[in-house]
């Protein structure tokens, strides 16, 4: 179980720590005023310091939240169900291609759900690479990359 | 007299049957992407943006648009028959329209929002017709710092009338500015913010952020809201349709305030979703049936829809006429003018008159074809409310990953898509509003531009953003927003009764 304080945190860390990066990276451009106008850091280092200064401001904030439930464990189950299966699918990208992870991702999301059957799961494993193909690279000549597998096989 | 001149000359333009089947086309696309939990309208409108660019701008715009309209529509339908709002501006929608479905009048619950809705609309892109030119014939005096001064006032606007944390926006905003500097400072020609990675020298697009955010965010956020599909019957009687539409002038006065609210949220740029919870709620105080609010009260769905729509219609006049958008949808779509060679503001209303003018005559069409199509696809779109979400989400998460990619065929735009995608699932969580984000990703050069080359003006100096009454009271009534919300807060401690309400 995660509390809403905890989330408030994660992402007033998060917020900041860019923030940070923001304004530090910045500075490698200059930052204030020379012959040619306001350098190009500036900009970029104030906007860098409010994210910071906000997100401290939302770090202390968050104290004052009462300790509430903000995602069961239930939910969490429900969101990795989805999220690890589609940074599999992204990460597959490079290796498989496109149209090779797509099928594997609908398949292996499918199987794995009860009450859909294994000819179902592979129906849509099929049918949905080769509506993409149909819609992007046929229809609109968008080239979809067919990755290390796709080279291999010479495509 | 010259706007209706300028205005016929467009329906000449828009009146085409390619583009009346453009119309049809992005209506259809729109209520899908409405009806379909986890994409809605900005990232509908960037999924269909990179197979625009062959096109004539004015049809790639008339297509654009109409998403919009549609997907405005759509979000509405499933407020109203299963309680879940398609779209963040219509959540409002579900407090009223929902339980007069459930008692059995759908049919109902749909007109008045339908009719409402186009009445907003109708307001709205009245308001462009007329005004429109007006401002982007004033604006052509302007110079950077009262530019700045505009983009300031949008800016200051969201952080005091978003209706969301004020500091969490100003996070959300400032995350967007840092995210359009990244890539080659187009000022002096200097490489920003790209940490090493060279790939990141073009730059961020919006709508790899918009994929992620909007997409990939809701789905995340969509897996925790259990879809108990209580549906309620999606037939439509049309009898029943026109007969809710004759009562609707009963409801004219709150129909002309929340088309006022709309409007007004919509350029200033608020947002639609800010219009409709501010007109529902201002409805609920000053109706005399108060008390009937929230279960099934025909008022409490004409306030959040004709605000709803008037905001999302409106939203385009400051996008025409100063380049700056009334809303993330709106963002997104002046990103697409930029891609297409448009240069959004004022000089669009000299140089594009065609695409001007034949975007606003399809404004009016567009609404009329999307009143109709929502009406008759009722039913089918209902149905596609039963696909189990174990498939809907997959699918949504494969075309949001093609588009991405398919933006300028880079896997780091996946990457990153994910990334902005946990990123707007914490947000969407603990009320972080998106749509600055999504704007300041858009326009943040230009804001930026706007200021140093004020700068340069002044050799330095701040005065330059009150050196004359424009650029002064401009400044002056961001200043004012930007400080609402402490004012407020500042109120609220005096008066601690006021808060436990």
């Amino acid at each position: 179980m995660i509390s809403r304080r905890f989330l408030e945190i994660a992402t007033a860390v998060l917020t900041g720590t860019f923030g940070a990066a923001v304004a530090i990276s910045s500075l490698d451009n200059g930052i204030g005023w020379s012959t040619a106008g306001v350098e190009a850091g500036t900009f970029p280092f104030l906007v860098g310091l409010i994210i910071l200064l906000g997100s401290l401001y939302n770090l202390v904030r968050s104290r004052l939240d009462p300790p509430q439930v903000s995602i069961t464990r239930a939910d969490m189950r429900a969101l990795l169900a989805l999220f690890l299966p589609a940074a599999a699918f992204i990460a597959a990208i490079p290796l498989l291609g496109m149209y090779v992870a797509t099928a594997a991702y609908m398949l292996g999301v499918l199987t794995f759900r009860r009450g859909v059957s294994r000819l179902r799961a592979l129906v849509y494993a099929v049918v949905t690479p080769v509506l993409l193909y149909l819609v992007f690279e046929w229809a609109f000549q968008v080239s979809l990359p067919h990755g290390l597998l796709g080279e291999i096989l010479g495509l | 007299m010259e706007n209706v001149e300028a205005l016929m000359h467009g329906f000449g333009i828009a009146v085409t049957v390619p583009h009346l089947a453009l119309m049809v086309v992005g209506v259809l696309l729109g209520i899908l992407v409405g009806v379909l939990p986890g994409l809605g309208a900005p990232n509908g409108v960037s999924l269909l943006l990179p197979l625009t660019f062959g096109m004539q701008p004015v049809s790639a715009i008339i297509l654009l648009s109409s998403m919009y309209w549609g997907a405005l529509f759509g979000g509405s339908v499933t407020s109203i028959l299963f309680n879940i709002p398609g779209e963040p501006s219509s959540v409002a929608t579900t407090f009223d329209g929902y339980p007069m479905a459930r008692d059995g009048r759908p049919t109902t619950a749909l007109a008045t929002a339908f009719g409402s809705a186009a009445f907003g609309a109708l307001v709205g892109v009245v308001l462009i017709t007329f005004l429109a030119a007006w401002v982007a014939k004033a604006a052509l005096a302007f110079g950077p710092p009262e530019f700045f001064a505009v983009y300031f006032l949008a800016f200051a606007s969201f952080i005091g009338m978003g209706g969301f944390p004020p500091i969490k926006t100003l996070v959300s905003l400032s995350i967007g500015f840092a995210i359009a500097a990244i890539g080659i400072d187009t000022v002096s020609g200097a490489v920003r913010l790209t940490m090493g990675v060279d790939e990141l020298v073009k730059g961020v697009n919006f709508i790899v952020a918009v994929m992620g955010l909007f997409g990939i965010g809701e789905l995340l956020i969509a897996t925790e809201e259990s879809f108990q599909l209580k549906s309620v019957s999606s037939r439509v009687d049309w009898r029943e349709v026109v007969r809710t539409v004759a009562t609707l002038p009963r409801h004219g006065v709150a129909m002309l305030r929340s088309a006022a609210i709309g409007c007004w949220m919509g350029i200033t740029p608020g947002g639609p979703t800010a219009a409709s919870f501010m007109s529902y709620a201002i409805a609920k105080r000053l109706s005399r049936r108060s008390q009937a609010f929230g279960r099934g009260e025909p008022e409490g769905i004409v306030a959040p829809e004709t605000a709803d729509h008037a905001a999302g219609t409106s939203a385009l006049l400051p996008m025409l006429s100063l380049g700056i958008p009334g809303s993330a949808t709106a963002a997104v779509m002046m990103g697409g003018l930029m891609i297409w060679g448009l240069n959004p503001g004022p000089m669009l209303f000299i140089e594009q008159k065609d695409f001007v003018w034949g975007l606003i005559a399809s404004m009016y069409v567009g609404n009329i074809v999307a009143v109709v199509l929502v009406l008759a696809t009722v039913p089918i779109f209902a149905a596609l409310m039963r696909v189990p979400f174990y498939l809907i989400a997959p699918l949504i998460l494969i075309i949001c990953t093609v588009g991405a990619y398919s933006v300028s065929n880079s896997y780091l735009d996946v990457l990153l898509m994910l990334g902005f995608g946990v990123v707007g699932y914490l947000f969407k969580k603990l009320s972080y509003p998106l749509a600055p984000l999504v704007l300041a990703t858009v326009i943040g050069d230009k804001a930026e531009d706007a200021f140093r080359q004020s700068m340069l003006m002044s050799k330095g100096s701040l005065g330059i953003f009150v050196s004359n009454g424009l650029v002064g009271s401009l400044m002056a009534a961001g200043l004012v927003l930007l400080l609402l919300p402490l004012w407020l807060q500042f109120r609220r401690l005096q008066v601690p009764s006021e808060e436990q309400r």
